[in-house]
């Protein structure tokens, strides 16, 4: 053994230590690592009902809430909901599903939860109280309460129990496995990042305490708008302005609609435009994803409106159909001279607050709106909006599901609003799912089912008046009767 | 060794060129590339068309269109840039007057129509009609400046808050980003804050107000950098149109100039053009425009009868100064002798006239009887715009609403003007006082003394014009 032997031995036993620590420190972050490399981007199914009902359109990039936040809400602040779960806000739970239906879950980095178009664009049936609920794509959400959702997410955010202390033992327990770092970026960045993000959301969402309740079935489209893309102040909204909640509408046969004046105030033309202007209800000009929209588009352009599913009076409904030609048919059916077309507010007389909730300043600001975005070779900048003068009035295909009636859905039935304003219910009971066969409409005399309490609409409070549209009010009863039988097989 | 050496040198050579010409082309393709804005038709040019203004003083597209998201608290309401007064129309891009144009990188600048497109609505639910040429009578192009400046001075005028807000609408390449970052975000900051400081004089005078414009004193500190004195110029916008009726008109309230060529490239210098970007072709086609474009017509309903009664009234009292052809329409009368508030003929100082050679504006000593073509879209009245009404300008100055408010534009048929009382005007206007200085509604008595069924046929009648 030479003496130089020696330090050659450590030599090489120092490396050898060097690039076994190294290698160790590699292969525990690449492990700790992996998780968040693996999997991402948005989910996607290959059937188009499953991919309305669960696929992205690209909201968990812009403001997804991380999966294991978002299931953990409803536990940590139990006491904060309407009733057990989400389902207590009307959201819609398929059996042996994760989320309900308008939820998606993609990953990026980790798991998140957005909304996608069947949030507030599927509904539920029963024929009564003890019927299975029927799940009914497209038609507008009968039973989703959006403005209580959004007003929980924005309690909690200010709750002192949205912390990693109080959450994290809750995260665990509901079977989380995250490993070690996992648990350091929910516990250090997303906890306190979504906690963030939902109080600067709430803040763009303090006007809904001037407003009226939307109550299930209801949003305002345009004031949301306002905050959040153009981060109009709150404070300085004026009052007039704010009345502009709305009913969700059914989606279904858009082809035919083409061209027509769509949104209640007919303030644009552009189907296509139209879709990405309530999708950034959920997504950013940025996140957008357009192939996901596309592709329910083009679903929906030929998706018929679902046929009536009880008996109907044929020899009844007969005698409607020569009232509903000369009464309604110029306006309401396809083809008519009328139809898709802005009647002027002195016209026809409801509400104005949805109107004027759609102001010129508004229309100003989003025409910059996807500015220099591209999908498919078409720009998408914003440039069909228009400030009309009064509501478009709409085609009435499958119109018995579109209950309750006129756009701030004031209306419970087909056969109420065809009697004059002040015989209208002035107050009843949204919400309710099961179906009154003689009136059309949503039985609205139920304030609450189990532990489930239903929306009390007061047509008195700004925004709900249940005025105008008096066409038909002076039919017979024999008549009106025949024309609600005839409209069933629209 | 040595041939080795010898092809190494030109190969290192080679490739030092070809990056430097890469980089040459990259840095030329984001900073100064120019895309010329042309439009075939005339007006759209003269909406939305570049005036050269961009090169010095374009901001960034990208920022000016992020700015009043990120500082809503600086503007006087909601609405964005509405709320300064700036009209988008329907479908497009920009306000009416704002240009984009991309000269390396999309820039946003100002032209001739910002200033001159008037609106109006008949009731406040209506959406505006614009018309293009009117003075701009809710535009605050002085509250549009202080805006810029207000968010310059903000210490989160930084990358890192205007970035996100930006990349929120738009899709920035990493280079894009970096440009941002390091060289257009700062250095937008820099050049407002220095353009803030060429209008600081406006700090030490009356706030102009929308439709107003301290237009000269402009020119003398920012242009001809004159020293800073005390005069006041505040006064109204005028309408362009209709130019081919006003050959050899003195232009200008005071008719500083007579070369409608010569005001239209002092308008753009103005507003930000350079000797080096002034585009003396697209200037043409706009002065052709404006040559040919008609005043608007009065929308609302005229009493025909009444009118004609007060067309006769008109030819005794008003024609000789306003009508076209009138023996004095288009030319200066005495200061003196119309004794209107003389703040606006003072501006233009003898060392102003003596500096400006290259405009060749020359002081004069009264103010221009101008023709009353669109008269009905040009209130308020008077140089200054101090009387909101002309059924106010036909009483004798005590009697002209002493307050009241500018910027509002719903029509009042009835006085013939804006709505400038009551407490919408008020919500959304300027409140001017006719006690501040340079704003003063005195002079021009012709017509107070005629009978209130006189007054009343002759407004009708100049509803016509």
């Amino acid at each position: 053994m030479s003496t130089q032997d020696k330090p050659r031995l450590l030599q090489t036993l120092g490396k050898r230590i060097w690039v076994f620590v190294i290698g160790t420190v590699l292969t525990v972050a690449i492990f700790l690592v992996w998780p968040f490399l693996w999997h991402n981007g948005p989910v996607r199914y290959t059937d188009i009902g499953e991919h309305f009902k669960y696929g992205s359109i690209g909201g968990e990039k812009a403001n997804g809430i991380p999966y294991w936040i978002w299931k953990a809400l409803p536990v940590v602040f139990a006491d904060k909901l309407p009733g057990p779960g989400y389902t207590s806000f009307g959201f819609i739970q398929e059996p042996g599903k994760d989320l309900p239906i308008g939820f998606s879950k993609s990953k990026i980095g980790f798991e998140r939860v957005a909304q996608n178009c069947a949030t507030c664009h599927a509904g539920t049936l029963r024929e009564t109280p003890n019927s299975q609920p029927q799940i009914m794509l497209t038609m507008p959400s009968n039973t989703v309460n959006l403005g209580a959702y959004i007003q929980f997410l924005s309690d909690i955010a200010i709750d002192k129990r949205f912390s990693a202390t109080e959450m994290m033992p809750h995260i665990e327990a509901m079977g989380a496995k995250l490993n070690w770092l996992e648990k350091l970026v929910y516990r250090y960045v997303a906890i306190p990042q979504t906690r963030d993000a939902l109080i600067l959301q709430g803040s763009k969402f303090a006007f809904m305490d001037r407003q009226s309740d939307y109550g299930p079935g209801r949003v305002d489209t345009f004031t949301g708008y306002q905050t959040r893309q153009f981060n109009f102040p709150v404070d300085k909204l004026s009052q007039d302005e704010l009345n502009g909640i709305a009913d969700f509408p059914s989606i279904w046969q858009q082809g035919p609609r083409e061209g027509m004046q769509l949104h209640w105030d007919g303030n644009n033309s552009s189907i296509d435009e139209r879709n990405n202007s309530a999708a950034l209800a959920l997504v950013t000009p940025t996140t957008i994803d357009f192939e996901a929209i596309h592709r329910v588009k083009d679903w929906l352009l030929n998706l018929p409106a679902p046929s009536y599913p009880y008996p109907i009076n044929e020899e009844l409904a007969a005698v409607g159909k020569p009232i509903f030609e000369s009464t309604c048919a110029s306006c309401h059916l396809f083809g008519g001279s009328g139809v898709g077309k802005v009647v002027p507010i002195e016209e026809i007389g409801t509400d104005r607050g949805r109107l004027d909730s759609y102001t010129y300043k508004t229309l100003s600001n989003q025409n910059t709106l996807f500015t220099g975005i591209s999908y498919r070779g078409v720009d998408q900048r914003f440039n069909h909006f228009r400030k009309t003068n009064g509501y478009a009035s709409i085609p009435l295909d499958g119109i018995w599901l579109r209950a309750p009636y006129l756009h701030n859905g004031s209306v419970p039935t087909l056969r109420d609003l065809l009697e004059a304003p002040d015989k209208r219910p002035q107050t009843f009971y949204r919400g309710f799912d099961v179906f009154d066969q003689k009136k059309v409409g949503f039985v609205y005399d139920v304030p609450s089912e189990g532990n489930r309490q239903y929306f009390k609409f007061d047509t008195n409070l700004p925004g709900n008046g249940n005025g105008g549209h008096i066409y038909g009010v002076d039919l017979s009863a024999e008549e009106k009767e025949a024309l609600v039988e005839y409209m069933k097989k629209l | 060794m040595d041939t080795l050496k010898l092809k190494l040198g030109p190969t290192i050579a080679a490739i030092a060129l070809i990056i430097l010409l890469l980089v040459g082309y990259v840095g030329w393709y984001h900073l100064w590339r120019e895309v010329p804005t042309y439009y075939e038709s005339p007006e759209e040019q003269f909406k939305y068309g570049s005036i050269g203004t961009e090169n010095a003083e374009g901001i960034p597209y990208w920022i000016w269109l992020v700015l009043p998201r990120l500082f809503p608290e600086k503007l006087p309401g909601t609405g964005g840039y509405t709320s300064l007064g700036l009209t988008w129309e329907e479908g497009k891009e920009t306000p009416v007057g704002i240009v984009k144009k991309t000269i390396g990188f999309p820039r946003q600048g100002t032209n001739c129509a910002v200033c001159h497109n008037a609106t109006y609505r008949q009731t406040p639910k209506d959406k505006p009609t614009i018309l293009l040429g009117g003075p701009a009578n809710k535009f605050d192009a002085q509250g549009y400046l202080q805006f810029l400046f207000a968010c310059a001075n903000d210490p989160r005028f930084t990358a890192d808050y205007i970035l996100p807000a930006i990349t929120y609408n738009h899709q920035f390449s990493w280079l894009e980003q970096q440009i941002y970052r390091y060289l257009l975000i700062p250095q937008t900051k820099k050049a407002l804050l220095q353009q803030q400081q060429s209008y600081a004089w406006m700090n030490f005078r009356p706030n102009w107000g929308p439709g107003r414009l301290d237009l000269f004193n402009s020119v003398k500190f920012r242009t001809l950098d004159l020293p800073i004195d005390n005069t006041i110029g505040n006064s109204d916008l005028m309408p362009l149109w209709n130019q081919k009726q006003h050959q050899d008109f003195s232009l200008y309230w005071d008719g500083l100039e007579t070369s409608l060529k010569a005001a239209i490239h002092q308008g753009a210098i103005g507003d930000g053009a350079t000797q080096k970007s002034i585009p003396l072709n697209d200037l043409q086609r706009l002065e052709d425009y404006i040559q040919q474009l008609n005043p608007p017509k009065y929308p609302f309903a005229i009493d025909q009868t009444l009118a004609q009664q007060g067309s006769k009234i008109f030819d005794n009292n008003c024609a000789s100064c306003h009508a076209f052809g009138g023996a004095r329409t288009g030319k200066v009368i005495p200061v003196e002798e119309v004794g209107t508030d003389r703040h606006r003929l003072d501006v233009w100082t003898q060392g102003a006239g003596d500096a400006s050679s290259q405009f060749d504006l020359q002081r004069t000593d009264g103010y221009v009887s101008v023709s009353l073509d669109g008269l009905w879209l040009r209130a308020p009245y008077l140089h200054n715009g101090s009387v909101p009404y002309l059924t106010d300008l036909l009483e004798l100055p005590e009697n002209r609403a002493k307050v009241f408010y500018r910027g509002y534009d719903v029509y009042d048929q009835n006085k013939v003007g804006f709505v400038a009382q009551g407490d919408e005007a008020k919500q959304v206007g300027f409140k001017y006082d006719t006690g501040v200085t340079a704003n003063s509604h005195q002079g021009h008595l012709y017509g107070t003394e005629l009978s209130a069924d006189e007054k009343q046929a002759l407004i009708e009648y100049l509803k016509t014009l």
